[in-house]
């Protein structure tokens, strides 16, 4: 009883399946189709549960005489082989017929996002590029065009999902799986690691932004411009702790020394949504609480903690990542 | 070998229909596996599996028919074989035959359908 009680109370939780990270809030055709098909078998399945209970409930309280043998032939040989088999049959194949759809390729715009411990490399290639744009940790889409998705791993196994956008694929060291989305309405979303992979998994996350198509051409062509020199003096002393602490030997901010390939491209980290994989705010206080120790944010984190340079450094620090716009 | 033995006592024509359909499911997995990893030959492994599952279902329908007729239901519309007798046995296994060659009719069609609407190898 107590439990059944508890159930109930979780229902105002459930009725929050809306907003950046729900399969029943799609903001994508391949989202929607699902979310849909959802309602469909939900409706479905209630639909034969009250069957199947009103029917022991006929036979068990309402008419308790034998039923006659041509009555019950016909509820075994139609209940429980015609039906249900007619009805798998209808549901596989629009399931089928919607595979092909969701793996379309993409008309222009293609992603290829590595899987890393735990973060994700994104790189842009748009219709015609030769070299990519490097990014990291956001996925950008422009809304009503496919774009294509090149998924692949380092070291260990992923998957890719944003919910709101379309379905997950696995992402495997080694090879390269694809997949294809087509966001429809602007806005930002999340997308979360969908395979266990270690220490971090549940932290690994990400914002997804659907941008309208011209809005995304700019951030493009911004994105793949170098890195915007420090405005500040502040920044500019953050600019020497930066380069001084060796952060270049792991982190490019294209347009500096540093030039490094093993953590996230930080060229333009803070036109991001989020800091650390979607795990932070893009805040100051959050990039020195990130820098001064990633580990009791991120248990695992490749990246060890800067606590030895006290608080007015990591200051000059957050005031210079805070400029790269 | 068993099409020589008399009908109640080999089982084998009991499970010849999901053996067809056995069959067919390796054919077609082995098959399509190969003809995609190797040569991306989604049209070809297409045709492999409907000219395999036309082979299949016309066995499995032969089957089914010799297995209608060894129940011989419509003699006296009698679905009870009991008794641990040569008649009873025969009509059983071939009851039990038919039952499984619908199965199978339907399991060899579901696993034909990807191949209806996925047109590639992706």
């Amino acid at each position: 009883m107590r439990a059944g009680l508890a159930c109930l109370a979780l229902v105002p939780a459930l009725a929050a399946c809306e907003g950046r990270q729900s399969v029943l809030d799609p903001a994508g055709r391949d989202a929607a189709v699902m979310a849909e098909l959802f309602w469909w078998m939900l409706g479905g399945a209630v639909i034969l549960w009250l069957l199947v209970n009103g029917l022991m409930v006929y036979v068990s309280r309402l008419n308790r005489d034998a039923l006659s043998v041509r009555a019950a032939t016909l509820l075994v040989v139609g209940g429980g082989i015609v039906f249900p088999t007619v009805l798998l049959a209808v549901l596989l194949s629009y399931g089928l017929s919607e595979m092909p759809r969701q793996l379309a390729p993409g008309t222009g715009l293609s992603v290829r996002v590595t899987g890393e411990l735990w973060w994700w490399r994104m790189e842009y290639l748009p219709e015609g590029a030769e070299t990519p744009v490097i990014s990291a940790n956001e996925l950008r889409l422009p809304a009503g065009s496919r774009s294509e998705l090149r998924l692949g791993a380092n070291e260990v196994i992923h998957s890719f999902w944003v919910p709101a956008l379309g379905g997950k694929t696995d992402m495997i060291p080694g090879r390269e799986t694809r997949m294809s989305l087509e966001p429809l309405e602007p806005g930002e979303y999340r997308g979360q690691c969908a395979e266990f992979c270690g220490d971090s998994h549940a932290l690994m996350a990400f914002g997804a932004v659907v941008m309208e198509p011209e809005a995304f051409r700019e951030w493009l062509e911004h994105e793949a411009t170098d890195a915007a020199p420090p405005a500040t003096e502040a920044a500019r002393a953050g600019r020497a702790v930066f380069l001084a602490e060796g952060c270049g030997s792991c982190h490019t901010v294209r347009g500096t020394p540093a030039d490094g390939t093993i953590g996230p491209d930080l060229t333009h980290l803070a036109g991001r949504t989020t800091l650390a994989a979607g795990v932070l705010p893009m805040t100051a206080d959050a990039l020195k609480r990130w820098i001064a120790d990633p580990r009791a944010i991120k248990p695992g984190a490749r990246m060890p903690g800067f606590d030895h340079l006290g608080d007015a450094r990591l200051d000059l620090l957050a005031a210079y990542l805070e400029g790269l716009e | 070998m068993f099409w020589r033995q008399p009908r109640d006592r080999s089982l084998w024509h009991m499970i010849l229909a999901p053996t067809i359909w056995a069959l067919h499911f390796v054919l077609v997995y082995g098959v399509t596996a190969v003809l995609c990893a190797k040569w991306d030959a989604a049209d070809l492994a297409r045709l492999t599996i409907f000219a395999s599952t036309a082979v299949a279902l016309t066995l499995i329908v032969a089957v089914g028919r010799g297995a209608w007729r060894q129940w011989d239901y419509l003699d006296g519309w009698d679905d009870i074989h009991d008794r641990p007798t040569d008649n009873h046995r025969r009509r059983f296994l071939g009851h039990v035959g038919f039952l499984l060659s619908l199965v199978s009719t339907i399991g060899v069609i579901y696993v034909t359908l990807p191949a209806v609407f996925v047109e590639t190898c992706r």
